[in-house]
């Protein structure tokens, strides 16, 4: 029970920092000169792929947490393990495209644009990374056999924090890729 | 030194207004003080009567075991409530006088804030100057604020309300002055090693001696004539202050200092320092850090009578 | 005799397992919560008597005009320390501390929900700490003032180590801060003991869990600007450049996003000290104690509704700032509601003047001076005026030293034989008290005609403006008084502790659980927990007779007699 309050808290006070972020950003946005340049340099089809990936990872582990409270622990291992090479696929994609806009000389001092989008990103690939080193941990244990009793709540806290992380990428992933495409469209 | 300087200045306290614009706030901060004291004069009141009143003597019972009361917790927000809905109609009234919206008005003078002086340019005329801000009294001016580097902020006590000055930004103000008179006030916005010393001086003059100084102002620097000046002239060209300081009518057009052209005219320098005399003007060319540490004038080394040229032709330029 | 469940940590307490005789390791290795408090308490004297001497230098410089005492740069350098240290290290410490020693002990639990993470989030904070100080010797201390506006504090303008510092330390101790607020949020919400309900929680506690949640929302803002700030300096990003296409006036949002609300985060829990202090010193319960807890989270929420009050001359326009105005007025509302239901216990009581009370009655005054500043920048052009003068720093110090350093001074007296089992000299405290209320005064009053007479703050020095010199002198010499006044607290701290007389378990017939233990309380706090059955179970249980419950049972059948109040205050009104 604390635990999972604690992880509820850790969440709502990171959300307000992700907020704080994203405000930043759009505030950003709204200054001239900022959005076609945006729009230039983003490739939404790949990043919608690699954003899938994230976002299903958020199910398996859902998946995962479901079999854990069932005892079905082979399933569960299976789960984690689709979890972490989803994440890992999502942090890979985000690596690419960063290699890909620091190669077309966007990178975090170029233009304001560069400052914000790697900020913004750069936070949430951290959050990510972080929940990735916290489930391998648990999967590590999980193999081991240390959650053969299910009483842990640890999954259950991991778990809010996970999709935390996704719903944040869900918000960023609209306001820098998918509503600037719109504006390019129709402005 | 500093004695002499202040005095033939207007006393600068906020209660001092000189402007329709400061005397309007000043009528409210009164309101509010009295309010306040009546406030602050019920609490301790009540504070001290209680106190005494109600002081323990020795072996007692215990008082009355009072929980709370509906009606007197009514009071304690009603009376606040009402006394601060008050205010805040009181002050949209006067933020809306004080400071209009701007509608297409444009500025009748733009002040920049580096750090650490003052650049006034007059549109629609030639004038550039520096530290000493010159304003016609009765016409109603609307201010345009800039600034160069950080934030500074501009601030007359008896004109009136501050008006930050935010790099990428402009920033209005309104300000009609009454009377003649030289005004105090400062840079009100921490802005680095010398905020202190960024004080700011309105000469405020009758339409008359306004017009007078802006055709004086309009004109190019004073031609030295001594040789000891024309000397000094030289070395200013030579020595690179004209890549800083502007001298109107010579090749001397630097952006980063203060205009110069006629800082012979200024009563004070390094934006109220110091008075305006050739020792205080030798020290500063010895060694700026000494005098004003930090300010972004560099340290030349110059002989004793390279000073005293370069002194010389600087108080020449009326 | 009902013996009640104590609710401690599911784990057993790794506290338990350190022996009592190992010195200092035994401090640093501690996760007990009482260890953990009182250290914080040290830290706060510690950085207190730093920040004091920095700002005594300072007033130093400031004693007469046109002074070469201090060179700018150094100047500035002590005013940012001064500022941040005293509201990042001296009062969120002194609160923690108290937060973590007292309630467990309120709640009647044994320890924090999470020992261990007590124990680290005391140590980021002070590592945060260290690293800030550790700026002196890097190359130089942050120079750009406590709310290090952008962009002064961007490489451009200040390109000493000095904010690098300042970031880093500042994130740590804002890491800390963060956890140990969410350490008291499941503290309070699952450890207290089962009968003690939401409603029966002391007031202390709950204005300690509202804080929590305070801080929950309000860091994450300053912890996300600085790291935009790390990320210009080192980085080269541009977010509050002007010249990269930053904006210099986001720093100021994100700033006062965190700022104004921190600010209420170090009043708070002082509300809940005195809301302690005044029952216990009247013996009287609370008045309106719903109202008490209702006031708190209006200041709570409507904190979060003020921050552009303290840009109100950044030239944002007469409609944010008229908004803005609105909700500054109105915050003054719920905290005028305290004021008054201090006042109101205390009427009708029976008032015994211990140093913890004498602080609590300076306070109503000294607090109400500093609100009603506060309330003269809440009206806009007298904030025009008034900005970034010497007015602020009065109105700063009144609400600061008169409201929060008064409550920790009071909480400190009050607490403090429970905490050390000795009692401090009551001759010298009232003389502590006197010399700095007066010194205090002194200090700070004449600068709210300072302000007004056109001087700026942090300014390293003046121009001979009449009045400017005598008035700076004052206060110079009150400051010295204050810091006279340190010196002797401290004197009558390490007197107490070494050969202070030994302090009864319950030495002011107090209501609330932590008194039922032993002065200092063991290792473990608790074996058993009185019965809770209203907001002051142990007086319920001194006095079985009076108990408050059984009175409420009383108040639902008949309508309370209790008009004469009414009519001795509401012609005060
Ligand atoms: C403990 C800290 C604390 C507290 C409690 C307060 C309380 C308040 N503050 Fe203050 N404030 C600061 C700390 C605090 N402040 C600091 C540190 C700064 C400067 C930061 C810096 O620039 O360095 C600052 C600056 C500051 C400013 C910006 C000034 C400027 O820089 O231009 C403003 C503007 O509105 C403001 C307003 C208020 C208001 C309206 C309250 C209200 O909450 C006050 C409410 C209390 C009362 C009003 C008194 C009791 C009430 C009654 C007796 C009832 C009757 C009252 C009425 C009818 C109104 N404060
Ligand atoms: C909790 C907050 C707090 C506290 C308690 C204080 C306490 C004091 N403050 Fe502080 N102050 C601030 C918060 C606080 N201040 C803030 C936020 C600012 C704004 C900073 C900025 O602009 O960025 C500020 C700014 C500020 C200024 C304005 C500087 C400027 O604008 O240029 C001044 C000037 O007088 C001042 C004075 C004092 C004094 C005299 C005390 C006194 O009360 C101090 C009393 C304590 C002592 C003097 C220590 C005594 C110790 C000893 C003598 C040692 C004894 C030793 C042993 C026994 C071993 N403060
Ligand atoms: C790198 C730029 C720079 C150079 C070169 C420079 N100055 Fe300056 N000067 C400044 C700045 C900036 C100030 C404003 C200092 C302040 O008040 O903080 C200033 C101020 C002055 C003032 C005072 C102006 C006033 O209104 O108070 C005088 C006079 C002056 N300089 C003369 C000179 C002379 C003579 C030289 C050459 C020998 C020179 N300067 C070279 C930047 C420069
Ligand atoms: Cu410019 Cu302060
Ligand atoms: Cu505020």
């Amino acid at each position: 029970m604390e635990n999972k309050l604690m992880i509820k808290l850790v969440v709502g006070t990171e959300a307000m920092f992700f907020l704080a972020l994203i405000m930043a950003y759009v505030y950003f946005s709204l200054l001239p000169g900022f959005s076609p340049q945006q729009a230039d340099h983003l490739d939404i089809r790949s990043t919608a792929i690699f954003s899938a990936f994230l976002f299903s990872s958020s199910f398996t582990f859902w998946r995962a947490e479901m079999n854990f409270k069932q005892g079905k622990m082979t399933r569960l291992k299976g789960w984690l393990l689709l979890t972490l090479v989803l994440g890992l696929v999502f942090l890979f994609g985000q690596g690419n495209e960063y290699a890909r806009l620091l190669r077309e000389n966007v990178s975090i001092s170029s233009s304001l644009f560069g400052t914000s989008f790697f900020t913004l990103t750069g936070f949430h690939g951290l959050h990510v990374f972080a929940g990735l080193v916290v489930i391998s941990i648990i999967t590590a244990l999980t193999f081991m056999g240390d959650y053969d009793r299910s009483t842990s709540s640890v999954f259950g806290t991991v778990g809010i924090y996970w999709h935390f992380v996704d719903i944040v990428w869900l918000f960023v992933f609209l306001i820098v890729y998918i509503l600037p495409h719109f504006h390019k469209i129709t402005g | 030194m500093t004695g002499q300087l202040f005095l033939n200045i207007n006393p600068s306290s906020i209660f001092d207004a000189a402007s329709p614009q400061a005397a309007r706030i000043r009528h409210l901060t009164i309101e509010f003080i009295i309010a306040a004291s009546a406030i602050l004069i019920l609490v301790v009141i009540l504070t001290s009567f209680i106190s005494i009143k109600y002081r323990s003597k020795r072996q007692q019972e215990d008082p009355k075991q009072i929980t709370g009361n509906r009606t007197l917790e009514m009071w304690m927000v009603g009376v606040p409530l009402a006394l601060v809905i008050l205010f805040f109609f009181r002050s949209l009234a006067t933020m809306n006088a004080v400071l209009p919206d701007r509608g297409n008005h444009s500025p009748d003078i733009i002040i920049t804030g580096h750090q650490w002086f003052w650049e006034a340019v007059y549109p629609g005329t030639t004038i550039t100057t520096a530290n000493e801000i010159h304003l016609p009294v009765g016409k109603r001016i609307l201010m345009q604020l800039n600034a160069a580097d950080v934030i500074h902020d501009w601030w007359v006590p008896a004109l009136g309300g501050k008006m930050d000055m935010i790099p990428g930004m402009n920033n209005y103000l309104w300000v009609t002055i009454d009377r003649p008179g030289i005004y105090e006030g400062a840079c009100s916005e921490f802005c680095g090693q010398q905020h202190a010393w960024m004080r700011i001086r309105v000469v405020a003059e009758s339409p008359g001696d306004y017009t007078l100084w802006l055709r004086r102002e309009a004109a190019g620097a004073h031609v030295p004539q001594d040789t000891l000046a024309r000397a000094g002239a030289v070395l200013f060209l030579e020595s690179t202050c004209s890549s800083c300081h502007r001298v109107k009518g010579t090749a001397a057009a630097g952006l980063t200092g203060p205009d110069l052209t006629h800082f012979g005219s200024r009563q004070t320098m390094l934006t109220g320092m110091m008075a305006n005399d050739s020792v205080n003007l030798g020290r500063w060319l010895t060694d700026p850090q000494q005098v004003k540490p930090g300010a972004h004038m560099p340290r030349f080394i110059f002989a004793k009578d390279s000073i005293r040229a370069l002194t010389a032709y600087l108080e020449q330029l009326k | 005799m009902d013996t009640i469940l104590v609710p401690e940590p599911e784990e057993s307490l790794p506290s338990l397992s350190v022996s009592n005789d190992q010195g200092i390791l035994q401090w640093i290795s501690s996760v007990d919560h009482k260890q953990i408090g009182i250290m914080y308490l040290w830290l706060s004297v510690l950085f207190l008597v730093v920040a004091g001497i920095e700002i005594l230098l300072v007033r130093l410089q400031l004693a007469i005009p046109n002074n070469h005492f201090l060179a700018p740069e150094v100047y500035n350098q002590l005013f940012t320390m001064h500022g941040t240290t005293m509201i990042f290290f001296v009062a969120m410490p002194a609160i923690f501390g108290f937060t973590t020693y007292f309630v467990p002990l309120m709640i009647g639990a044994n320890d924090m929900a999470f020992p261990r993470l007590n124990a680290f989030s005391f140590w980021t904070t002070f590592f945060g700490g260290s690293l800030l100080y550790f700026s002196f010797i890097a190359g130089g201390a942050p120079d750009a003032g406590w709310f290090n506006y952008a962009p002064l504090n961007e490489y451009n303008y200040s390109s000493s180590p000095g904010i690098d510092y300042y970031c880093a330390g500042l994130l740590f101790a804002g890491i800390g801060t963060v956890t140990a607020s969410i350490n008291f949020v499941v503290t309070i919400l699952h450890y207290r003991v089962p009968a003690m309900s939401l409603k029966q929680m002391p007031l202390f506690v709950w204005m300690i869990l509202i804080n929590s949640f305070l801080i929950l929302a309000a860091f994450p803002s300053l912890n996300a600007a600085l790291a935009m700030l790390l990320l210009d300096r080192q980085l080269h990003a541009h977010f509050f450049s002007a010249a990269g296409g930053g904006s210099a006036i986001l720093w100021q949002h994100l700033f006062w996003l965190f700022g104004h609300p921190e600010v209420y985060i170090v009043i708070l829990p002082i509300f809940g000290i005195f809301s302690e202090v005044f029952p216990v010193f009247s013996r009287k319960p609370i008045f309106g104690y719903s109202m008490v807890i209702g006031s708190g989270i209006a200041i709570a929420l409507l904190a979060f509704g003020v921050w552009v009050h303290h840009m109100f001359a950044t030239g944002l326009g007469n409609t944010v700032n008229g908004f803005f105005a609105a909700s500054s007025l109105l915050i003054g509302i719920p905290t005028g509601v305290k004021i008054f239901n201090w006042l109101a216990t205390m009427h009708g009581g029976a008032i015994r003047f211990s140093v913890s009370m004498l602080f609590a009655i300076a306070f109503l005054i000294e607090f109400t001076i500093g609100g009603l500043s506060g309330i003269s920048f809440a009206i806009v052009p007298i904030d025009w005026q008034l900005t970034d003068t010497y007015y602020v720093v009065a109105h700063l110090h009144f609400v600061f030293i008169g409201g929060t350093l008064f409550g920790l001074l009071s909480g400190l007296f009050y607490w403090f034989p429970k905490m050390s089992g000795r009692a401090p000299d009551q001759r010298l405290s009232r003389w502590f008290f006197w010399l700095f209320v007066t010194g205090f005064n002194i200090t700070f009053l004449v600068q709210h005609a300072l302000g007004a007479m056109g001087m700026p703050r942090r300014v390293y020095t003046y121009p001979n403006l009449p009045g400017w010199g005598v008035l700076n002198l004052i206060s110079t010499i009150g400051a010295f008084l204050m810091a006279g006044a340190v010196g002797l607290l401290v004197y009558i701290l390490v007197r107490a502790l070494n050969k202070g007389a030994i302090a009864a378990s319950d030495p002011w017939d107090a209501n609330t659980l932590e008194w039922t233990t032993t002065s200092p309380p063991g290792l473990k706090n608790f074996d058993r927990v009185i019965p809770v059955k209203s907001t002051r179970p142990f007086r319920d249980y001194k006095r079985p007779e009076d108990a408050d419950w059984k009175r409420q049972e009383v108040a639902y059948t008949e309508k309370p007699p209790d008009i004469d109040i009414t009519q001795n205050n509401s012609h005060g009104e």
